[in-house]
């Protein structure tokens, strides 16, 4: 009990020093901080504004109203605004740092990788202007749809954006372990994941063929990242599943994916990355 | 100006795609189709909603596929930024090839490979789809040339900004995200746009891009007013580029790595 009271007193400090160093940036270099912030978030609203403009113009997509499209895509935002908010360094797109022969930066530090890699990247000045788009979307929408927001609903939706990063992050790593292998081909891997294919998230499944939504809800899950959570929060959950179908989803991608990392992981301990260079760049 | 040189530095950067084996980039391949198959259906799902968008289902399935098989042309990004922000720049100008040349080169010679492994066989196996690839007009070529020749020009007008900005690569690539999916039309087309905006989009530069031979291909747009459109981008747009570099150049810093 004692050790896990360290190891949570361990994170938040980290967490808070990683804070302080966030801040110290914005305040050293505010220019360039707030500009940051701003592209930031007109990136956001553009990568959602595409979809909501079609939405408007289809009058809704696939048994989805424009404001349910909304709503869908204000989740979407704030899950990218989770994983800008708390992934910053390379730690969600981790096939950058095995590629470039990176992780032996994390050998040397006197703490376990996992901890590294859970705090590190944690930006709440300058990161988190997607995640308040996000929340404003989801607000908006909310309003146009009559939504009686309760203190359980607000639980319910904080715990299903939790899991839908670390539904991403699932994938990123698992995806990513083809870079222990194949480090200069694979080293941009992890953006296909989460910046190109994540663009999937923003599609409402309504109306495909279930040999395409089964795909995105079980083997590819983008489906759990916006469309069935977003719809199991407004009351209809699709396909007749249970609301607790994305956390089952979650555990079984994790323990694949702890399983072809740590995989990777030996083969890379055994074998290293010869794109490593002695003053720490890549070639 | 010998164009031999400039040939070898496209091959070079297109066996530099390789050099893990032809099988490493499979993966980055299947990804892109499990992007386009979900798309596919969806522009199905929403095409057959009956609402009128002045376009028919197999022209929105081609435009769809096609920009998926052509997306690194469509939208190009020259190695130029990643060389400033990775520090190799310097080494651009102790090459004995002009500047533009080179980049030009490596370009082309990325895409080549993509182009090769990638596009074609998609290309041969489009009837599996259920799609028709045949162009409307091969006045597209001429089209794709322009829109080529306009990406890299935007593209060192972009590079101009990272000199500019010292550290700024993360703004800029973040703007050139943001403005490259909206106003390309290389992702959704302009004519699917809600009350016209695709109308007046397509004659701000960022829609002589991919919006523009993937118009004329499905037969979307007029060829001719196009391209006339493109010409005029691709002299504005080169202008402004190389007063820019010239100019931009002087600030250039290099910390390397």
């Amino acid at each position: 009990m004692e050790v896990k009271k360290n190891l949570l007193l361990q994170v938040l400090r980290l967490y808070g020093f990683y804070a302080k160093l966030d801040l110290m940036w914005l305040l050293r270099d505010a220019k360039y901080a707030i500009l940051a912030i701003i592209t930031d978030t007109i990136s956001s609203l553009a990568a959602v504004s595409s979809v909501f403009l079609l939405a408007m113009r289809f009058n809704g997509v696939g048994g989805m109203n424009q404001f349910e499209v909304l709503f869908m895509l204000g989740y979407v935002t704030s899950v990218s605004g989770f994983f800008d908010l708390f992934c910053s360094m390379n730690n969600g797109h981790i096939s950058r740092r095995i590629g470039r022969g990176q992780l032996e930066h994390s050998f040397i530090q006197p703490l376990p990788i996992s901890i590294q890699l859970l705090c590190e990247g944690f930006i709440p000045f300058t990161g988190s202007s997607p995640l308040i788009c996000g929340i404003a979307i989801m607000a908006v929408s909310l309003g146009r749809l009559g939504i009686i927001v309760t203190w359980w609903w607000v639980l319910s939706l904080i715990v299903s954006l939790l899991l839908s990063l670390f539904i991403l992050l699932c994938l990123s790593y698992l995806i990513s372990s083809t870079a222990f292998y194949a480090p200069v081909a694979c080293e941009e891997i992890s953006t296909l994941v989460i910046n190109d294919l994540g663009s999937l998230m923003n599609y409402p499944l309504f109306g495909m063929p279930k040999a395409i939504v089964w795909p995105l809800i079980t083997v590819l899950p983008y489906g759990l990242l916006g469309w069935f959570p977003s719809m199991a929060l407004l009351g209809r959950p699709p396909l007749s599943l249970p609301y607790i179908y994305p956390a089952v989803v979650a555990l079984v991608l994790f323990v694949i994916t702890y399983y072809v990392f740590k995989k990777g992981f030996n083969y890379y301990v055994k074998r290293g990355a010869n794109r490593y260079k002695d003053l720490g760049f890549r070639k | 100006m010998n164009i031999k040189k400039y040939l070898a530095t496209a091959i070079m950067a297109a066996k530099s795609q390789t050099n893990a084996g032809i099988f490493y980039l499979l993966p980055n391949y299947l990804l892109k189709v499990v992007y386009l198959l979900p798309l596919i259906f969806l522009w199905r799902t929403l095409m057959n909603s009956g609402v009128e968008t002045g376009m028919t289902l197999q022209q929105m399935l081609t435009y769809t596929y096609m920009s998926t098989l052509l997306a690194g042309l469509l939208v190009i990004r020259t190695p130029l930024g990643n060389w400033i922000y990775e520090g190799l720049i310097i080494g651009l100008y102790q090459r004995p090839l002009s500047i533009y040349g080179n980049i030009i080169a490596q370009t082309l010679g990325v895409n080549a490979v993509t182009l090769l492994f990638f596009s074609l066989p998609m290309a041969l196996a489009s009837p599996l789809f259920g799609i028709s690839i045949i162009p409307a007009t091969w006045w597209f070529l001429l089209s794709l040339l322009l829109c080529i020749s306009l990406g890299i020009a935007i593209d060192f007008i972009y590079a101009c900004l990272l000199i500019r900005l010292i550290n700024g690569s993360y703004l800029v690539y973040q703007i050139r995200y943001a403005i490259f999916l909206l106003f390309s039309g290389s992702v959704i087309p302009f004519a699917a746009l809600p009350w016209g905006i695709g109308r007046i989009l397509i004659y701000q530069p960022f829609g002589s891009l991919g919006g523009a031979p993937l118009g004329i291909y499905t037969d979307l747009s007029n060829p001719f007013q196009t391209i006339l459109i493109q010409v005029g981008w691709n002299i504005i747009i080169w202008f402004l580029a190389v007063i820019y570099l010239k100019k931009s150049q002087e600030r250039l810093v290099s910390h390397g790595g």
